[in-house]
C-alpha cells in the first residue's frame, strides 16, 4: 500500500543515514581508548597514507556500483599501472610513465566495459576473469620481480612519493583533488544522473532515451583510470613497480563502498560516504595492528566486515 | 444464499495502521463454502492490506478472522496455507524451470526408496497426482512441460491447481484476468464454477467491474480502509459500484468525444497496410495478449527487436534507439511501470530523466529549473502526494503513470505511445489518465495507445485498428458515438 510507509522525526533519519559516520567514530574512539599509539601523529599520518590511496580505488568502485556493475579486477589492475609507469618511465620520461600507467588502467575498465555492457556478461564474472588476466600479464612484464631500473627510477618520481606539502604526503592531497572532480561529475551533472538511472533501472533509463551501453561502459572506464591512478601512487610511495600489489585490494573497496551504504543492486549511492567507508575500513585494520591481532585474524575479520555490510545493505532493501 | 451455522471464513473488526494511515478500520468480511465473494475498491482502499493478513504475510493490530468459528491467527504464509487460505498473486510464485507436474505438487512431492534404502521422489506418482488435480480444472496439458514455455493464462492455471493439491478451503485471487484474453478469462470462470461446486469459498479481487458484477454472489466495496457496502447478486451494477467506490458519479469521469482532426501525423505505412494517426486523434491498438501490439509501439520507439519506418509529420524516419524517437518528439509509456520509472527516484527525477540535457546548465544541472519545473507538472496532473522528492515508489499505480505521463510533457514530445496505460489502476486513476490522453491530443498532439481492455479502447479512442498475431485485421472509426462491439470481438477472435 503505498501510503503505508512509516513516518519517522527527522532526527532519527539523520541520525540512519550517518550510521557509517557514526562507524567511523566509534572505530576511532574505541582504538583510542586501547591504544594510546593511534592519536600519534606518526600513525595518523600512517592512515592518511593508507587510505590515499584505497580512497582513489574506492571513488572509481562507486561509479561502478551505482551503475549496476561490480569491478574485481581493480586490485590487478592497481599493480598493471604501477609497474607499466615504471617500465616505461625507464625507457622515457617520468611524465609519459604515468600517463602510460593510468591508461593501461583504463584501457582495462573500459574492457572490462564493453564486455559487460555489449555482451552483456555477469560483471562478477567479467571481472573475476579480468583480475587474473590482468595479473598474469603484470607477472608477464615484470618476470615476477620488482622494477627499480638499474641506475633507479627518475627522481623526480621518487620525490613525489617523498614530498610533504604541509607536513603531509603529497600523495595524500591528490584524493582530495579527484574527489571534488568526480563528487561534481557524479551528483551534480546530467552525466552522473544518468549513471544513478541505469543502475536504478536499466530498462526504464534506455526507455527514456539513455545509452545505457555508454553509461555502463564509462563507469568501468573510469573505475579502471582510478585504479591507474592509484597504481601509479602506489609505484611512488613503494619507490617501485611492484608485480604482487594490490591483491584483496578489489575486496577492500567494494566493502568501503558498501559500508558506505551504496547499493550491490545499483542506483544508491554517495561518493563523500564510500570515502567514509574507505577510513572505516583502514583505521580498522590500523586498529588491529596496534592491538596486536595476528595478520590472519585481520583477514578474518575483513572478510566478515564485508558480509556484515552486504548483509546490511540487504536488510535495508527489505524495510524500503 | 442463506448461511446456516458458521460461516467458512469470518473477518470481524479487522484493523491495521501503518505509521500515520489507518490501511484497515473495523472491516467486517464473511465467506461462506461455494461462493464467489468479490472485493473493489481504488487503490489504497485496503484490498491488498486484507488479502496479505489473510494469507500470513501481515499480521493484524486487532480484530478476529475465524475459519468454521475457530479464532486463527497466522504468524506467516505457511500457518495461512495450512489453515486451507491460498492466495494467488498476480505475480505468481512457480519455479519457472520445473515442470508442470512439480510445480503443482510443489513442497510435497510423493517419495519413494530406491534399492529399499535411498529415498528420491515417486515421479509416477507425482505425475498422477498433478493429472488428477488437473483433471477436476479441466486443464489437459502435458505434465513434463517447463512451466516457463506455458503461456500466462496456463501458469495460472498451474497455480490454481496447486492450491487444489494442497486443500485450498479459501482461495484468493487478486486480479486473476488483468492479464488474460478474453477466451483465457471464460476459461478461468469455468474453472472457479467448478471450485465453488466443490465448496471452495474464493475471494476475488478484481478492477474488471463487469467481471465483478457477473461473478459475484456476494461484492463487498472498500474506500479508505472501510467497507462502504456489501451487496448481493443481482442487486447491483457497475455504476453502482462506480459510484460507491469513487464517491462520484460516472458521467464526470467521461468526456466527449471530438470529430475534427488534423493533418497526418504519424502514418506506420498506410501504403503497405499500416495506419495513420492524425493530430488530435486517440488512435486506440486492440488485440488478445501476443497479438503484437506492444511490438508495434516498440519498434516505432527504437526499442523493440527490429527498428520500424515510419512516416512523422511527412519525414520518413526510422529510430533505431528510444534517445532518438525522444529527439523526434515521440514518448513511450511502457506496459509495466517497473519498466518505466527508476523506482528509487525521486518523483522530480524520474520527469527530468529524458530531458536532462535540457535541464543543464553550463557547469551542473539547474535544479531550481527542475524543482520547478515538477512542481507545476504535479500540480497540472494532480500527482499526490504532492511531493516532488517522494520516492516514485512510495506512490500509488495511478499516481506512478502520471509521472511517466508528466516526464513527456516535460520533454515536450507531440506524439505519444501508449501501452496498456491503466493497467491494474483504478477506476479513478483511469478516468484520470483518460482525461490526460484527451487533452494532450487537443493540444496538437496523437495518441497511438495498445489496450487488451476493449471496452477502454471503445471509450477513449477516435479509432480501432485491431490486431492479430502481428497483423492488423480490422480498422474502424468511431462511427456514431460507439463502435460495433460484435464485430470487433469477432475479428480479433478470428
Amino acid at each position: 500500500m503505498a501510503q503505508g510507509r512509516e513516518t519517522t522525526s527527522p532526527y532519527s533519519r539523520l541520525l540512519r543515514n550517518q550510521v557509517p559516520l557514526l562507524a567511523l567514530v566509534a572505530v576511532c574512539v574505541i582504538t583510542a581508548v586501547l591504544s594510546d599509539r593511534f592519536l600519534s601523529p606518526v600513525n595518523l599520518n600512517n592512515i592518511l597514507l593508507q587510505a590515499c590511496v584505497m580512497s582513489v580505488i574506492a571513488m572509481g568502485m562507486t561509479f561502478v556500483i551505482i551503475s549496476g556493475g561490480f569491478d574485481l579486477s581493480v586490485g590487478s589492475t592497481v599493480a598493471l599501472s604501477g609497474t607499466v609507469a615504471t617500465w616505461v618511465m625507464l625507457e622515457t620520461h617520468w611524465s609519459v610513465g604515468v600517463t602510460a600507467g593510468i591508461a593501461a588502467g583504463a584501457l582495462v575498465g573500459y574492457i572490462n566495459g564493453l564486455i559487460v555492457a555489449r555482451l552483456r556478461v555477469n560483471p562478477f564474472i567479467t571481472t573475476l576473469g579480468s583480475m587474473v588476466v590482468v595479473r598474469g600479464i603484470v607477472l608477464l612484464i615484470t618476470d615476477g620481480r620488482p622494477i627499480v631500473g638499474d641506475e633507479g627510477l627518475p627522481d623526480t618520481f621518487l620525490e613525489l612519493g617523498r614530498a610533504r606539502l604541509f607536513g603531509v604526503h603529497l600523495l595524500v592531497w591528490l584524493p582530495l583533488v579527484l574527489f571534488a572532480v568526480f563528487g561534481w561529475l557524479l551528483h551534480m551533472t546530467a552525466y552522473g544522473k544518468r549513471i544513478f538511472a541505469t543502475g536504478g533501472n536499466r530498462d526504464a533509463a534506455f526507455l527514456a532515451g539513455i545509452d545505457v551501453e555508454r553509461m555502463t561502459a564509462s563507469a568501468y572506464a573510469w573505475c579502471g583510470a582510478l585504479a591507474g591512478v592509484a597504481g601509479v601512487m602506489l609505484a611512488a610511495r613503494l619507490q617501485s613497480g611492484q608485480p604482487t600489489v594490490g591483491e584483496f585490494y578489489e575486496l577492500t573497496a567494494i566493502a568501503a563502498v558498501v559500508l558506505g551504504g551504496a547499493s550491490l543492486r545499483g542506483g544508491d549511492g554517495q561518493l563523500y560516504k564510500s570515502m567514509i567507508g574507505v577510513f572505516i575500513m583502514v583505521v580498522l585494520a590500523n586498529s588491529l595492528n596496534l592491538l596486536n591481532v595476528h595478520s590472519y585474524w585481520q583477514r578474518v575479520a575483513i572478510g566478515l566486515v564485508i558480509i556484515a555490510a552486504a548483509a546490511a545493505d540487504q536488510i535495508k532493501s527489505r524495510n524500503t | 444464499m442463506v448461511t446456516k451455522g458458521n460461516p467458512l471464513l469470518a473477518i470481524e473488526s479487522l484493523s491495521k495502521r501503518f505509521g500515520a494511515t489507518q490501511a484497515l478500520d473495523a472491516v467486517g468480511f464473511e465467506l461462506d463454502a461455494g461462493e464467489v465473494h468479490t472485493l473493489v475498491g481504488e487503490n489504497g482502499a485496503g484490498k491488498s492490506t486484507l488479502i496479505k493478513i489473510l494469507g500470513g504475510v501481515c499480521v493484524r493490530d486487532a480484530g478476529d478472522i475465524r475459519i468454521d468459528g475457530r479464532p486463527v491467527h497466522f504468524r506467516g504464509p505457511r500457518e495461512a496455507q495450512e489453515a486451507g487460505i491460498v492466495v494467488i498473486p498476480q505475480e505468481m510464485q512457480l519455479v519457472p524451470a520445473a515442470t508442470v507436474a512439480e510445480n503443482v505438487t510443489l513442497g510435497a512431492w510423493p517419495q519413494k526408496r530406491a534399492f529399499g534404502f535411498l529415498p528420491v521422489i515417486d515421479r509416477a506418482a507425482m505425475r498422477r497426482r498433478a493429472a488428477d488435480v488437473l483433471a477436476q480444472l479441466d486443464f489437459h496439458h502435458d505434465l513434463d512441460a517447463r512451466v516457463d514455455a506455458l503461456s500466462f493464462a496456463e501458469r495460472q492455471l498451474v497455480a490454481i491447481a496447486r492450491a487444489l493439491s494442497h486443500e485450498a478451503r479459501v482461495l484468493v485471487l487478486d486480479e486473476p484476468t488483468a492479464s488474460l484474453e478474453h477466451r483465457e478469462a471464460e476459461r478461468l470462470f469455468a474453472v472457479i464454477a467448478a471450485l465453488k461446486r466443490r465448496g471452495v469459498g474464493i475471494i476475488y479481487v478484481s478492477h474488471r467491474l463487469d467481471e465483478v458484477v457477473a461473478l459475484s454472489d456476494r461484492c463487498t466495496v472498500m474506500r479508505d480502509g472501510c467497507v462502504v457496502e456489501e451487496c448481493r447478486q443481482g442487486q447491483f451494477g457497475t455504476d453502482h459500484l462506480i459510484r460507491l467506490m469513487t464517491g462520484r458519479d460516472l458521467e464526470e469521469l467521461h468526456r466527449p468525444h471530438k470529430t475534427e482532426f488534423g493533418p497526418a501525423h504519424l502514418d506506420t505505412g498506410s501504403d503497405r497496410g499500416g495506419f495513420v494517426v492524425r493530430r488530435g486523434e486517440v488512435m486506440g491498438l486492440t488485440g488478445l495478449l501476443g497479438s503484437g501490439t506492444s511490438a508495434v509501439l516498440r519498434r516505432i520507439f527504437g526499442a523493440g527487436s527490429e527498428p520500424a519506418t515510419v512516416s512523422l509529420r511527412g519525414e520518413t524516419r526510422t529510430f533505431r534507439r528510444p534517445a532518438d524517437a525522444i529527439a523526434a518528439g515521440v514518448g513511450l509509456v511502457p506496459e509495466e511501470r517497473r519498466l518505466g520509472l527508476v523506482m528509487n527516484f525521486s518523483v522530480r527525477d524520474n520527469i527530468a530523466l529524458p530531458s536532462l540535457d535540457r535541464l543543464s546548465g553550463s557547469l551542473r544541472l539547474d535544479t531550481a529549473q527542475i524543482d520547478r519545473l515538477a512542481e507545476e507538472l504535479m500540480e497540472s496532473l494532480d500527482i499526490r502526494p504532492r511531493n516532488p522528492s517522494l520516492p516514485v515508489s512510495q506512490l500509488s499505480g495511478g499516481n506512478q503513470q502520471k509521472v511517466i505521463f508528466a516526464r513527456w510533457l516535460a520533454s515536450h514530445v507531440d506524439t505519444l505511445l501508449l501501452d496498456e496505460p491503466t493497467h491494474g489502476i483504478d477506476v479513478g486513476a483511469k478516468a484520470r489518465i483518460h482525461h490526460l490522453m484527451r487533452e494532450f491530443v487537443e493540444n496538437a498532439g496523437a495518441i497511438l495507445f495498445a489496450s487488451s481492455d476493449m471496452l477502454e479502447v471503445m471509450n477513449i479512442s477516435d479509432a480501432v485498428v485491431a490486431m492479430r498475431s502481428g497483423e492488423i485485421v480490422a480498422r474502424m472509426a468511431r462511427g456514431g458515438a460507439s463502435y460495433n462491439e460484435g464485430a470487433l470481438r469477432a475479428a480479433l477472435a478470428g
